[in-house]
């Protein structure tokens, strides 16, 4: 075995992989209709995180504060909810569903969402929105607790939670996607609409990649509904794609309404498309169809092209959302290529059970490490000090200085990715999917071989 | 001039106070909206926190310190990348951030010891650089944990080091304006005085409030040595930390920034008896005169008037091409906080826009009232604007261009405006004479662009012109200009590089020699 699995040893953080919890939760919270979260906490707890959602998808997503100052810090402020709360539905008659998401100073100073939404329910929304359809819930997301991704994972089980009512029993699959674009979600729901299948996904963001009209609408947001959420408990299973992006949720639904969950793998590459595909085809017994097959053809083609001539052997580290950092993985393998490294952002202590970081460990024949908890210093450091030789990187925007300052060429993948334009359009995900992420490595690494002049003449003929 | 009440805002009664209507004669004696209270819970307004305010915006332009943040990683994550404060030392300070990554058991028993580890391992990453500065957070100013004390115990164990510790955690005070405070007053505490500076001019200043976004203080920090006076520090872009220290030794404080940095400069007067004197980079009158001003202070106006005359001959024919080009187009102009006056009297006199609003995120009265006062008749102004306020002015006043930040931006796109960004730039620098002139550039550039023209077509329902395979923004933009201003053989359009910092490093200057004695207080 040369594949090791090893946690950062330093104490701190040089160059942040993830921020913390309650993005993943705000970020969450837009795929839903009518819904404006308010974070209980700093106004830049909110102000940065959408600033972040739009460099990323170059749109504006509506997301509410708390506004906390000096004096909620020191006697408590969820008269700051409440008022919240009242400005929020007075101004905006559309809105259903709010999320009150803490974040690490009101969980230090310990208010209690929970007790005040009851106090709600029970005052203002009994009598000021009385007959108005309000949902409040609580996400208690501290930022001293896992990251982005884990507030991401209890953000869906909050919904799903507050929402999933047992009722007539249904056809439908639910699908949670994970934490990805639209331009994914639009290749998921393509794979399932050319299987027959009707499915429910979590959450609807393909509109996040939205037009600019003469009609001059200007808000954007998810499309996944209340009554979508409630109709998670009838679904005949729930698939998860990205295991640590949706995995509560899933285990909720199975405990609680008894919804048989298909955990993963994450659909990136041909294989892992095939076994969702298998999987989708297993528990609704829908056959796989030919339009499928020539998709598919249609990809491996593609990759047939550039992976055993170009791909092969080619060094690569990958870092940023652990389903996507191991599913890439598993798709440069298949590339035949050497994934170097892989940094996950967190301290999840579970990766290390994944059964898929196992079977890397198990099955790969070349050096590699897997960073947990990881900073972007673990992967400078082991360039700039330790001899680390890459020839590509896969990862998000916050990374780019160590491919420009090292020549390292770079794919940018997952999120955020505001430094390229447009990646939120295309999928990493299915047969497309992996065509297009083969050939963005491959067009990536000829651009690199022409700028240093790098047998770029190998390109005349191919 | 009334109070504007916004549709949106009924509901909030005291926004009502937040907004005025500059009526035909009014002066602000009529009425000034108030400033930098409580933001209004739930309002979805634009401010950001006390953290960001010290950390992101006045620290971290700093550009030999290791910046480090003492909380949870998403103060850190989210105040990094998100500016364009350059520096002459690689972008040091842009490329590296640091947190302490509190975690849950650092918040049940406390985070001192993580803090400490953290001040280390740091230093021992990046052994070239000494200096660093600390920020609280919300977590840790909670949990209690004594910054300084550390900071103290690690400067003893590494005596080559020196550090900085900023108390300003989010929730310090109703916006970012808090932090600037804050940093302003830790700064000159601590740090002023602690370092002996060599004076090498007669005329020796420290720049403050100038951030050096995409090269400004470059730009500026050229005209101060074509004029033989010593820059002993900026406060903060492309700053040192030394530099920092020495604050006390200058004759003069400059200041740009007053929203941010005037504190500074005040305690520097109160303590050090250093006049502070209000100048202003931006616009070709306001920077000529700010010029003269200093050149007068020292008795070189004749350098000042020599740089003037200069720079004004070489592009006042560029930036009066795009002014016979911007007539009377509309512009809302909300940026953060100073740059409402900085810019609101300038864009018309000089560009000839019109500004229809202005209003600032974090400003106090004291920049609305000089924002209203250069403001023309009929312009609203906001205090602590929101996202509905936002569009109910932009459907009201349907501006051609709005400057303001990133995401706003995103949000005017979608109303059909086209936005620059106020904060940021789109293609800055923007100081300086050529930096105005590349300011009307990315104006006109943004207002005549041909593709925002067509986003404003129905193709359903709308006549579809099918005469032309494409259209400049000459096109558009002369189609209505009389053949003699179209036709003028000195106005030109803007012709210079890409990026001028990198020719502002390369340059050399001539040298002033120091009259001896040296005649002002530095003994």
């Amino acid at each position: 075995m040369t594949c090791h699995v090893v946690p950062k040893e330093r104490a701190g953080v040089v160059n942040p992989i993830f921020t913390c919890q309650p993005a993943g939760a705000q970020f969450a919270s837009i795929g839903v209709k009518d819904c404006i979260g308010i974070v209980h906490g700093g106004q830049g707890c909110v102000m940065f995180v959408r600033l972040l959602i739009s460099q990323h998808l170059k749109e504006s997503f509506e997301i509410a504060s708390s506004s906390l100052h000096e004096d909620g810090a020191v006697f408590g402020a969820l008269n700051r909810v409440e008022e919240a709360v009242d400005v929020l539905l007075s101004r905006y008659p559309h809105v259903k569903v709010v999320p009150i998401i803490t974040t690490c100073s009101t969980e230090v100073i310990g208010d209690d969402v929970d007790g005040v939404i009851t106090k709600l329910e029970e005052g203002l929304l009994a009598e000021k929105f009385a007959g108005r359809e309000v949902h409040l819930l609580a996400m208690h997301q501290p930022s001293f607790v896992g990251s982005m991704i884990s507030g991401y994972d209890l953000a869906v089980r909050d919904f799903v939670k507050k929402f999933a009512e047992k009722g007539e029993p249904s056809e439908k699959i639910t699908l949670i996607t994970g934490w990805v674009n639209p331009g994914d979600v639009k290749e998921l729901k393509h794979l399932l609409k050319e299987m027959e299948i009707e499915a429910n996904v979590l959450f609807e963001i393909e509109s996040f990649d939205s037009p600019l009209l003469p009609s001059k609408d200007n808000v954007n947001h998810g499309n996944t509904t209340v009554e979508d959420l409630r109709n998670t408990a009838n679904a005949k299973a729930t698939f998860v794609l990205n295991r640590y992006e949706g995995g509560k949720a899933a285990d909720f639904l199975k405990k609680k309404h008894k919804v048989p969950s298909v955990i993963g793998p994450t659909p990136i590459g041909i294989r892992n498309t095939d076994t969702f595909l298998k999987q989708l085809s297993d528990v609704t017994g829908k056959p796989i169809p030919k339009k499928l097959v020539h998709e598919r053809g249609v990809a491996l083609d593609a990759i047939a092209d550039i992976s055993h001539m170009f791909l092969a052997e080619k060094k690569v580290a990958i870092y940023g959302a652990p389903d996507l950092v191991i599913g890439l993985a598993e798709f440069c393998l298949d590339l035949e290529m050497r994934p170097k490294l892989l940094l996950l952002g967190d301290d999840n202590s579970k990766y290390v059970e994944d059964p898929r970081i196992k079977a890397l460990q198990e099955n790969v024949d070349h050096e590699m490490e897997i960073v947990t908890n990881a900073d972007f210093w673990e992967l400078e450091d082991r360039i700039k000090n330790k001899g680390l030789e890459l020839d590509l990187i896969l990862g998000h925007s916050k990374g780019r200085f160590i491919s420009i300052d090292y020549g390292i060429p770079m794919v940018r993948v997952g999120f955020p990715t505001y430094d390229r334009a447009g990646l939120y359009r295309y999928p990493v995900v299915g047969y497309n999917g992996a065509a297009w992420l083969a050939e963005q490595m491959a067009n990536t690494l000829f651009q690199d071989m022409e700028n240093k002049k790098n047998k770029e003449w190998v390109l005349n003929v191919w | 001039m009334p109070y504007h009440e916004f549709e949106a805002s009924k509901c909030i009664p005291e926004r009502k106070q937040h907004a005025v209507i500059k009526g035909p004669g009014e002066d602000l004696s009529h009425a000034l909206p108030k400033g930098y209270l409580n933001t209004i819970p739930g309002s979805i307004s634009e401010r950001g926190c006390a953290y960001c305010g010290a950390k992101h915006v006045i620290g971290t332009p700093m550009k030999d310190v290791i910046h480090i943040s003492h909380g949870p990683v998403g103060c850190t994550y989210d105040t990094w990348q998100t500016k364009r404060y350059i520096s002459d030392n690689n972008n040091f300070q842009l490329k590296y951030t640091f947190a302490t990554d509190v975690k849950e058991k650092h918040i049940v028993f406390g985070a001192e010891p993580l803090l400490k580890k953290n001040i280390h391992e740091a230093f021992d990453a990046f052994p070239e650089i000494k200096r660093m500065t600390i920020y609280q957070t919300c977590a840790t100013a909670l949990i209690g944990d004594d910054i300084d004390a550390i900071a103290q115990e690690v400067m003893e164990e590494r005596p080559d080091v020196d550090i900085f510790v900023c108390n300003s955690p989010g929730f310090a005070g109703p916006s970012q304006s808090g932090g600037h405070h804050k940093i302003n007053i830790a700064w000159i505490n601590q740090k002023v005085g602690t370092v002996e500076p060599e004076i090498t001019s007669d005329y020796v200043i420290n720049y403050v409030g100038e951030y050096n976004i995409q090269g400004d203080q470059e730009v500026m920090l050229d005209f101060f040595n074509r004029m033989g006076i010593q820059v002993l520090s900026t406060f903060t872009g492309n700053g040192s930390y030394d530099g920092l220290r020495a604050m006390h030794r200058a004759h003069l404080n400059v200041l740009e920034c007053a929203r941010s940095a005037e504190y500074i400069c005040d305690e520097l007067r109160a303590r050090y008896g250093i006049p502070r004197l209000d100048i202003d980079g931006f616009g070709f009158e306001p920077l000529s005169g700010s010029l003269r001003k200093i050149g007068l202070f020292f008795g070189i106006e004749d350098r000042a008037e020599a740089i003037i005359a200069e720079e004004t001959a070489k592009w006042k024919p560029q930036l009066d091409w795009y002014k016979e080009r911007l007539k009377g187009k509309r512009v809302c102009l909300w940026p953060g906080g100073s740059k409402l006056w900085h810019w609101a009297h300038v864009i018309e006199e000089e560009m000839g826009l019109k500004v229809v609003s202005v209003y600032t995120k974090f400003g106090h009265q004291g920049d609305m009232e000089k924002g209203i006062s250069r403001c023309s008749e009929g312009a609203l102004a906001i205090d602590d604007p929101n996202e509905l306020e936002g569009l109910e002015a932009i459907e009201m006043l349907k501006p051609d261009v709005i400057f303001t930040g990133k995401r706003p931006g995103e949000v005017a796109k979608k109303a059909g405006v086209p936005y620059l960004n106020a904060h940021g730039y789109h293609n800055g620098p923007y100081k300086g004479y050529e930096g105005w002139v590349r300011f009307a550039r990315d104006i006109y550039n943004a207002i005549y662009s041909p593709m925002h023209q067509l986003s404003n077509l129905d193709i359903s329902k709308d006549e579809i012109p099918t005469d032309n395979g494409f259209l400049t923004r000459k096109m558009l933009s002369d189609a209505t200009l009389p053949p003699e201003v179209v036709n003028d053989p000195i106005l030109k359009q803007y012709d210079g590089k890409l990026d001028p910092i990198p020719d502002l490093r390369a340059k050399t200057y001539p040298v002033f020699p120091k009259k001896e004695p040296a005649p002002v207080a530095a003994e």
